[in-house]
């Protein structure tokens, strides 16, 4: 596959990209690299192994890590209800030998997602998600499947890829992830969209938006983003949930209380709301300048500075 | 091909060295990974090859905008490249015009004196404020240089060293502010002490961030270090009997750890006072770090803080202004000197004294003394210093403290930070 054809597969999937992220992801698929995405909460790193997955027409296995996990919930696990069980339907057989060897076979092996995803017939796209979660043993138990795409089961042996899954790491940098894994993996920064690509992001996951309200729900959005006070920023996927809302509410036009009412869509923490109106509302009563006759007169986070004493 | 390759190739090892000197991490692999991707993708779209070898060298954030410099100045296009010898060009005419324009004007007066080219640079590079200050005081000193060459000229050449040291101490900044483009990041290698009150609580939330990582760091390291220790007979022989007398499992003394007391002594005069605040932040946040820690802090006075005023910043500001040792002078030495004859003794071989302080004070021999005094009582001395490391070597007081103790450099929260993991790991 050449940079045209991925970048080809990628509009099929409706996915809105730069021509930095194509680049990007066509260099991991050719050097067969793990692919390390980084980037604020809520930019879109998920999406891209999902898109991935779509673009090269593979399953797409997907494994959350969280702190705690270990071999048994990632890579496999013996089944042992059927062992045991296995081990008293045997117990009179002569053959004990022939008994232990069974009992560690494929068919009590229980496949966690990371074995799945080398044993798999066909290539599969292997999303480890949110790594920077997972503790510091877990990171050095994946080296070796990422840079030899191997893996050691004691009562086995060593288990080889029988096809080579794209794999996708992503971090929100909660903690510094190890010098060695990010050795081993192409890396990508992800930043907010600009408004241009927002708006192509919203037009294309909300195609039914009316156009002006979408215009006006991500200039807002990047105003918030923009802003210094805001401490969590608004990510895209509440921009789209925002813009559903205010859709579902048959909002045309977004007027500040409407903006009041709706803003727990993308602000999450109470102080972000407070700030808000201070970022939003200052600039769009610049035009008032009469407080006695202005209609927002007494609205909350509507005020009118009074100079002099 | 096999050509072509080979080219690549040697291009993109020195390359790698260039980006080596960087401090990125290039090892022959990538080198490889480099020249099969560009072998693939031709070097006809300069973006695409930017994005490809960033894609396999750079392997963070940081890394990112370290390698865009180097690549911006090691792969220009055709037009920069004519560009940068057009300007390189005027730049020398310029600069030579703007020699003998200074020759012109420093000799005119005084032929008699000597200048060699790079004061003759400096002057012409001076504003013209400064221009008419060096004009003034060489008419006011002028009477007869003639009859003493040697005097007038060494005292104006320690002008124009100044004048260069200046520029050199600029030029540095300018480097530094390159990390300011990127707003994530940019706070994080921003000098604490330009930073804006608007950015305050956001510096305040990575900070946090930066001592939960450390202190989970802290409490991962403790969680380890329990199975080294030597055999614990007693117990593993108790444990031996829930097993029918077989010693199944084995006991090892746990190491007890010790943590350490700290003592941190603040320089909180005009220039530190931001500072300090974000480092005292810090080390509260550190909560796994040292088991108690005191707080004195001083200026020209010294007094000693509690948990409650460090709490938070507000109540800080308060408590410095109230407590009457804000906004003097800087007078380490006789702080130190006061510590160390403290009774019951603040300080002892458990304790590790930190000084948070940039080391402009008054009197530095008795600085000297006292901090040689405090090492011996203490078990460690360190010094936060906020003035970045380039700039050690322009101060003397800076240096010569430097050599009693051990000093860290951290003008930025990212060196802090650093700073801040290296004491809570010792």
């Amino acid at each position: 596959m050449d940079l045209e054809t991925l970048k080809q597969k990628m509009d099929e999937a409706n996915y809105i990209y730069d021509d930095t992220l194509a680049t990007v992801l066509y260099v991991a698929l050719r050097l067969n690299r793990p692919l390390l995405i980084e980037g604020a909460a809520g930019v879109g790193k998920t999406e891209i192994a999902k898109v991935m997955a779509a673009a090269l027409d593979r399953e797409l296995v997907r494994m959350q890590c969280y702190e705690g996990l270990d071999e048994s919930k990632s890579l496999y696990e013996w089944n042992y209800q059927k062992q045991l069980l296995s081990i008293q339907v045997n117990m009179g057989s002569r053959d004990s030998d022939e008994l232990t060897r069974s009992l560690f076979s494929d068919e009590y092996l229980l496949e966690r997602p990371l074995l799945k995803s080398i044993r798999s017939e066909k290539p599969v796209v292997l999303l480890i998600d949110e790594i920077d979660k997972s503790d510091e043993e877990f990171e050095a138990f994946l080296l070796e499947l990422l840079s030899e795409m191997q893996v050691s089961i004691p009562e086995i042996g060593t288990i080889k890829a029988t096809t080579v899954p794209f794999v996708v790491l992503t971090s929100n940098r909660a903690r510094p992830i190890s010098d060695a894994l990010r050795r081993r993996c192409a890396y990508l920064y992800i930043e907010y969209p600009d408004a241009e690509k927002e708006l192509a992001i919203l037009r294309a996951k909300v195609p039914h938006i009316d156009e002006r309200l979408a215009v006006e729900i991500v200039s807002a959005v990047q105003k918030l983003r923009g802003s210094e006070a805001i401490l969590k920023k608004p990510s895209i996927a509440e921009t789209l949930d925002w813009a559903e809302a205010l859709h579902a509410l048959g909002v045309r036009e977004l007027t500040p209380e409407i903006m009041r009412t709706t803003v727990g869509f993308v602000l999450k923490n109470n102080e972000d709301i407070e700030t808000m109106a201070e970022t939003l509302f200052a600039e769009d009563h610049e035009c008032c300048g009469d407080p006695e006759n202005c209609a927002h007169a007494g609205e909350p986070g509507h005020h009118h500075h009074h100079h002099g004493a | 091909m096999a050509l072509d390759y080979q080219v690549y190739l040697e291009k993109l090892a020195l390359f790698g060295r260039i980006l080596r000197q960087e401090g990125l991490d290039v090892s022959p692999n990538e080198t490889a990974d480099a020249c099969r991707i560009l072998l693939e993708l031709g070097m006809a779209d300069r973006a695409v090859v930017k994005t490809a070898l960033r894609t396999v060298y750079a392997k963070s954030r940081d890394e990112q905008l370290r390698f865009d410099r180097v690549f911006d100045s090691f792969f220009l296009s055709e037009d920069a490249i004519r560009a940068v010898d057009k300007k390189h060009q005027q730049q020398e005419l310029e600069r030579a015009e703007a020699l003998r324009e200074a020759e012109r004007e420093l000799q005119g007066e005084s032929p008699s004196l000597l200048y060699n080219d790079a004061q003759k640079e400096a002057y012409s590079q001076l504003s013209e404020q400064e221009k008419e200050r060096l004009r003034n005081i060489k008419e006011k000193f002028l009477g007869d240089p003639a009859r003493n060459p040697g005097l007038y000229s060494s005292m104006i050449h320690s002008i124009f060293a100044r004048s260069i040291m200046e520029q050199q101490m600029s030029m540095e900044d300018a480097a530094m502010g390159r990390m300011a483009i990127d707003p994530e990041i940019g706070l994080m290698f921003r000098d604490i002490s330009q930073f804006e009150d608007h950015e305050i609580p956001k510096a305040v939330m990575y900070i946090q961030d930066i001592a939960r990582r450390i202190n989970g760091e802290l409490t991962q390291k403790r969680r380890h270090t329990g199975h080294t220790g030597a055999l614990d007979f007693r117990r593993t022989i108790r444990k031996g009997l829930e097993t029918g007398g077989r010693f199944y499992r084995l006991a090892y003394r746990r190491k007890r750890s010790r943590r350490k007391r700290l003592v941190v002594l603040c320089d909180v005069s005009g220039s530190m006072i931001q500072f300090s605040e974000f480092v005292l932040r810090f080390i509260q946040s550190l909560n796994q770090a040292s088991e108690s820690s005191r707080v004195f802090l001083f200026s020209e006075e010294m007094a000693e803080a509690d948990a409650f005023h460090l709490q938070n910043m507000d109540l800080f500001r308060d408590y410095v202004r109230q407590s009457g040792v804000y906004g003097r002078g800087t007078d380490l030495g006789s702080a130190l000197r006061k510590l160390n004859d403290m009774k019951p003794p603040v300080l002892s071989p458990a304790a590790m004294l930190l000084i948070i302080s940039d080391a402009k004070t008054v009197n530095v021999p008795l600085a000297m003394q006292e901090v040689l005094r405090a090492r011996a009582r203490a078990g460690k001395v360190f010094w936060l210093n906020p003035i970045p490391e380039g700039k050690w070597k322009y101060l003397n007081s800076i240096s010569t403290m430097a050599e009693l103790c051990t000093m860290i450099s951290c003008s930025t929260l990212e060196a802090l930070g650093q700073a801040c993991r290296k004491l809570a790991f010792l």
